[in-house]
């Protein structure tokens, strides 16, 4: 594996990250407890810790964490597919891509956020609003990979396909459309980071479940512990989520050269 | 094996052709003019000339890559529209997909033409074995090397059983020992095809090792044909050996007494 680090030296890796994590909580525990922190303000991780386990045992946490899920999971799906679609279709017709090139720069550049309120409106408390907000920020980065990515391919390439018998519909399924997955799969863990986003944020500036929607009830009541242990199930979330999409990626990238997948440790 | 085609007739001719590009600074550069050129069914044809000649040009003219400004390109006697099916082109550079294995690499013209993939799969093996690489089918191309890949380009080539195989300098980027491999190799799967073969190459010893025919281009702009040399060297042929021949260093030096002037005026030009 490239990562710099031999396997038997792995371990003592492993154990200098596990020993950072160990003094920053040290630290917050005694700090709140000999009143150099206002505990308040920060809570300390015992009492964090505490609300996690009570959230996990009485079985609320679930339902907060399946909808953002599925939020999540939707906005990648529909944001992606809109994406593929229209990013190809501005790569095949430079006509397009001309007339709407300044729209799409410039509903790139704005920020999405003020967008949630409209959404809101318009699709309601539910999980179709945080969807909608998910897909905007997805949208951008796979229609901008899918755009590169059939643009950049090789010449050579589609003539020799071409040259085998190629139809235009051959063109596109075995060389365009695997070219374009490449660049497309290379920003997974962004786009999927982003779907999160959406869904978090979203349910944060309106809604009834979800992780974000618990963080801001938290926050709404000045309970400072709940915060925290929004954000330690958020935290875990991520982390899943993340590691299912390396998981993926390893997959479909099987026939690169090492040196192209970059290895999460 | 059947032959591809009767023997005698044209398989490709060019009568008058011209094309030329549109340069950055809105200039014309006539890459090719008044160029015509006959290939005989089952001929080996080698076309040598000045870097940046236009030999390439012509090779996609034939291809139906690009279409001529002028003239016409006929192929087995009727007239060239669109790509040349009867056809396959040996680029010079890498163009195997990199996400699909050796095997599925040269399936994909019997894919294309819609072949099961079973049957498919079986005869992409059974070319894989004929061009050296049994055991590699599983290969990814960067998994291979440089050689190796062009043994699985050859075979995706010839998987499609064309009747005129095109080649632009295909083995310009292997070192000598591999370059002299693949040759012979060509050699031998052309004996027992005999394909027509249209070999574009700056190497002249390379030229005469492998054809029937050489074909000296002048340099552009506006490069024809200049010179033909038949070559009539014993086959079946050993690249190596076959260079010791007298009769190789004979008409090595006459084909390079026209060659020579021919790069010098290219070098002048671009100098």
């Amino acid at each position: 594996m490239p990562s710099g680090f031999p396997p038997d030296r792995r371990w003592g890796l492993r154990v200098v990250q596990a020993a950072v994590l160990v003094a920053f909580l040290v630290s917050w525990e005694a700090g709140s407890r000999l009143r150099w922190l206002d505990p308040f303000f920060f809570s300390r991780p015992s009492s964090v810790a505490e609300r996690v386990a009570r959230w996990f045992a009485t079985g609320e946490v679930y339902g907060h964490i399946s909808v953002t899920a599925l939020e999540t999971l939707l906005a990648f799906l529909a944001g992606s597919f809109l994406g593929v679609v229209v990013g190809f279709a501005f790569a095949m017709s430079p006509a397009l891509s001309r007339v709407f090139d300044p729209y799409v720069k410039v509903a790139n550049a704005m920020p999405r956020i003020v967008l949630a309120p409209i959404f809101t409106l318009w699709f309601g408390l539910g999980v179709l609003s945080k969807v909608a907000f998910g897909v905007t920020l997805v949208f951008f980065v796979v229609f901008f990979n899918t755009y590169q990515g059939v643009r950049e391919v090789d010449r050579n390439v589609l003539n020799n396909a071409r040259m085998l018998g190629a139809s235009d519909r051959d063109l596109v399924r075995h060389v365009l459309l695997p070219s374009a997955l490449v660049w497309i799969l290379s920003s997974l863990h962004t786009s999927v980071g982003l779907a999160l986003v959406g869904a978090v944020v979203g349910e944060y500036l309106g809604s009834a479940r979800g992780l974000g929607y618990l963080i801001q009830q938290a926050e709404a009541l000045f309970d400072t512990t709940g915060v925290f242990a929004g954000l330690v199930v958020l935290a875990g979330f991520v982390l899943a989520v993340d590691l299912l999409v390396s998981f993926v990626e390893r997959r479909l990238l099987r026939w690169k050269p090492p040196s192209h997948v970059e290895e999460v440790l | 094996m059947k032959l591809a085609s009767p023997p005698g007739t044209c398989a490709v001719r060019l009568r008058a052709c011209r094309r030329s590009f549109r340069t950055p600074d809105g200039g014309v550069y006539v890459a090719l003019d008044a160029v015509d050129l006959e290939v005989r069914a089952g001929e080996f044809v080698a076309l040598v000339g000045p870097t940046g000649c236009g030999k390439s040009t012509l090779l996609n003219l034939v291809a139906g890559l690009l279409a001529p400004d002028a003239g016409q390109v006929e192929v087995f006697g009727s007239p060239l529209e669109g790509i040349n099916r009867r056809a396959a082109y040996l680029f010079q550079q890498d163009v195997l997909l990199p996400w699909k294995t050796a095997e599925e690499n040269v399936m994909l013209g019997l894919v294309f033409r819609r072949l099961p993939r079973e049957e498919a799969r079986r005869q992409a093996r059974a070319w894989l074995e004929r061009v050296g690489l049994r055991g590699f089918e599983n290969r990814y191309p960067h998994q291979l090397s440089g050689g190796m890949r062009k043994r699985v380009a050859l075979a995706q080539n010839l998987i499609v059983n064309p009747e005129i195989l095109l080649m632009d300098e295909p083995f310009a980027a292997l070192d000598v020992q591999t370059r002299q491999l693949m040759e012979n190799d060509l050699l031998r799967i052309w004996q027992e095809e005999r394909k027509t073969v249209l070999f574009v190459t700056h190497d002249l010893e390379e030229a005469i090792a492998l054809s029937d025919r050489v074909v000296v281009l002048s340099a552009g702009p506006a490069a024809r044909p200049v010179g033909e040399f038949p070559v009539d060297l014993p086959r079946p042929r050993d690249v190596t050996e076959v260079r010791l021949d007298p009769a190789f260093g004979e008409l090595f030096r006459r084909i390079w007494e026209l060659l020579r002037g021919e790069v010098l005026r290219a070098f002048r030009i671009s100098a």
